[in-house]
């Protein structure tokens, strides 16, 4: 008996002001594909999203091969199979190269294979090495589809594929590969669902799932006797962390020179601008000098999160992934390196604790920033919201720090 | 046109502060010009105090809101909420605007970034500006809702905190002038416009924050209209 990949039971999802799942029930077994049919805003992408842990539940749990994924009570656990997703938006960023996005996407699988005969079927050959940001829309959904096919066709366990209109600005020839691939998959034991209108994905379907009504109808496919291609030859790579992909990004951009960097200089230069007045400053005072441009570095939060905003890339990641991407290490160095700059500029000298106190000052607040901005990321418009309202919160655990720092 | 009750309180909330006011200069005792760097500023504290125990029923009223939506899902909880916060940000800048002046007076800085009690208020004001702000900025709906009850339930960390901080770190900001073991510091008159002051706030906010579910529950309403004219449920 195949094994049961997915289960929704009973789930109510909200969205904006409606109800758009009430009571719903979904099944995926192994070795389906099940089409989400449905006129639009019948509720095709909310299933997706919700099967993709995106999006809390008012009722009802949603279970990744019978492991509790998510439920009513908010909580929201990593699947324990391999989950691989294409949304409307594609979830790339700009400065990502193609075929790099595609081996982070196979390496969550633990596993990669050689994509040389995808981007050929896809025509994306010569753009393997090219930055996303330089593909037409086209190319960058090719490679936001490839980037859930491949994890699949690379793992050796059962996955689980979501695919959110897939063929939505691709040419004939590529939706004949798309259909190939969808088969072959079907083949290999994964599970896929999959929102479409187009009638040639959904002439493969074994299953087809009805929205807004839930109904599920089981299909006699004949398309299934495809000619199949030899199992790819695999070879294992770990996983890349979100921190890690989050400092790679943010030394391709210097987003962190632009965003952090650029506000402490400005500060620095600000308070050594201030000369003769900063003269007969108490221990305290000079020390508030000292870390000003580290605290301010901190408080211009992580660039990461305003990058993944861009086309989802932090929902692909949260799906796909271990976590959102983030600078990790990169504010801690950088804290430590302009608290160093700001030491010499005020007192001449090299002072390692105050460094190392810089250091974990702009780590601790620009995380805590970052925290403070993920929290909005559910809201329709998350560049609208003034969270730089609440940053005054951390002056006064400043002015207590410098406090205790003189003593 | 007939008054709902919340213009009726808030007519009477207006009224009260009037005349509080005028009391307080014409009608108060002068403190000691011993005990104060500016004596003629310490008047401003029958706006103060009022301001700021109202502004904590608004954010009680906010907690109260966002709870009541994070766990009910009630319309009634989320207009509270939207209430409590509007009327938070206005009595949270009345409070804050009336202390530095003072502060300017008494002190000579409007602002002390090391004093716990003036920074958590201050945050408190802030809070409120976000919400009220951030809620403007957003299409109504779960997603908004949820996120800006959550940031209500955090806000309200800082209400006792603020409470208990004149007590426990008052740097520069007086302690309690009431409800203290000493039986407080208030002689008779002064105490009375005290409290015609705090009722006067009381009525006020209470008024602002009906009138502020009224005007809400009408919003809602025209939106519902608006999406059965889109052709929606």
């Amino acid at each position: 008996m195949a094994r049961t990949l997915v289960e929704a039971v009973g789930i109510e999802v909200r969205r904006g002001m409606g109800v758009v799942l009430s009571n719903h029930h979904l099944e995926l077994n192994q070795g389906d594909i099940m089409v989400l049919e449905g006129a639009n805003g019948s509720g095709k992408s909310t299933l997706i999203e919700a099967v993709a842990r995106l999006l809390p539940l008012e009722k009802g749990h949603i279970s990744h091969g019978e492991h509790l994924v998510v439920d009513h009570e908010g909580r929201r656990k990593p699947s324990p199979l391999n989950v691989s997703l294409v949304l409307q938006k594609n979830g790339l960023l700009g400065c990502e190269r193609v075929q790099e996005h595609l081996d982070i996407a196979m390496r969550m699988t633990g596993s990669t294979i050689d994509s040389t005969h995808f981007l050929e079927a896809f025509s994306l050959t010569h753009r393997a090495s090219d930055n996303i940001s330089n593909l037409s829309q086209g190319q960058a959904r090719k490679v936001a589809v490839l980037s859930a096919l491949l994890p699949a066709f690379a793992s050796s366990e059962p996955c689980i594929v979501l695919m959110d209109e897939p063929d939505a600005g691709l040419d004939d020839r590529s939706m004949d590969a798309l259909c190939g691939w969808i088969t072959e998959l079907n083949h290999l034991g994964h599970g896929l669902i999959i929102s479409t209108h187009d009638e040639r994905i959904k002439s493969l379907a074994t299953v087809r799932h009805h929205l807004p009504d839930g109904t599920t109808t089981a299909v006699q496919n004949e398309n299934h006797e495809t000619k199949l291609s030899p199992q790819r030859p695999n070879s294992q790579q770990g996983q890349i962390t979100p921190g890690q992909f989050g400092w790679n990004m943010q030394w391709r951009t210097l987003a962190w020179l632009n965003q952090n960097a650029m506000a402490a200089l400005l500060t620095l230069g600000i308070l050594l601008s201030l000369g003769e007045l900063s003269d007969n400053l108490t221990e305290m005072q000079q020390l508030g000098f000292i870390l000003a441009p580290a605290l301010a570095a901190g408080l211009c939060g992580d660039a990461m999160v305003a990058m993944c905003r861009e086309e989802r890339t932090a929902s692909w990641w949260y799906c796909v992934g271990t976590g959102t991407p983030h600078s990790g290490m990169l504010p801690f160095l950088l804290g430590g390196g302009i608290t160093l700059l700001s030491s010499i500029a005020h007192t001449g000298s090299i002072e390692l604790n105050t460094m190392v106190i810089g250091a974990i000052l702009t780590g601790c607040v620009a995380h805590l920033l970052r925290f403070a901005q993920q929290s909005t990321e559910r809201l329709a418009r998350p560049q609208a919201v003034f969270i730089g309202l609440l940053t005054p919160v951390l002056i006064l655990p400043y002015a207590l720090l410098l406090d205790l720092l003189t003593r | 046109m007939k008054m709902k009750v919340g213009e009726v309180l808030l007519l009477f909330g207006f009224i009260g502060i009037a005349t509080t006011m005028l009391l307080a200069f014409l009608w108060a005792p002068s403190v000691s010009i011993n005990a104060f760097e500016s004596p003629a500023a310490q008047r401003i504290f029958y706006w103060h105090v009022p301001s700021a125990w109202a502004a904590f029923i608004a954010f009680g009223a906010l907690f109260v809101g966002s709870v009541g939506w994070m766990f009910k899902r009630s319309e009634l909880m989320w207009r509270i909420h939207i209430a409590g916060s509007e009327a938070g940000l206005a009595t949270g800048l009345m409070t804050v605007w009336s202390g530095c002046v003072w502060g300017a007076a008494e002190w000579g800085t409007p602002w002390d970034w090391s004093d716990v009690r003036l920074n958590t208020f201050g945050l408190l004001t802030l809070l409120a500006i976000y919400l009220v702000l951030g809620r403007n900025s957003q299409p109504d709906g779960v997603e908004t809702r949820d996120t800006f009850a959550a940031f209500g339930l955090y806000g309200f960390i800082l209400v006792p905190f603020t409470y208990v901080a004149t007590r426990i770190w008052s740097i520069r900001h007086p302690g309690p002038v009431i409800g203290t073991d000493d039986g407080g510091s208030l002689n008779a008159d002064m105490g009375l416009i005290l409290l015609f002051g705090t009722l006067s706030f009381t009525l006020l906010i209470f008024g602002h924050m009906l009138t502020s579910m009224r005007i809400t529950s009408f919003e809602q309403r025209i939106e519902a209209l608006q999406i059965q004219l889109d052709g929606g449920k």
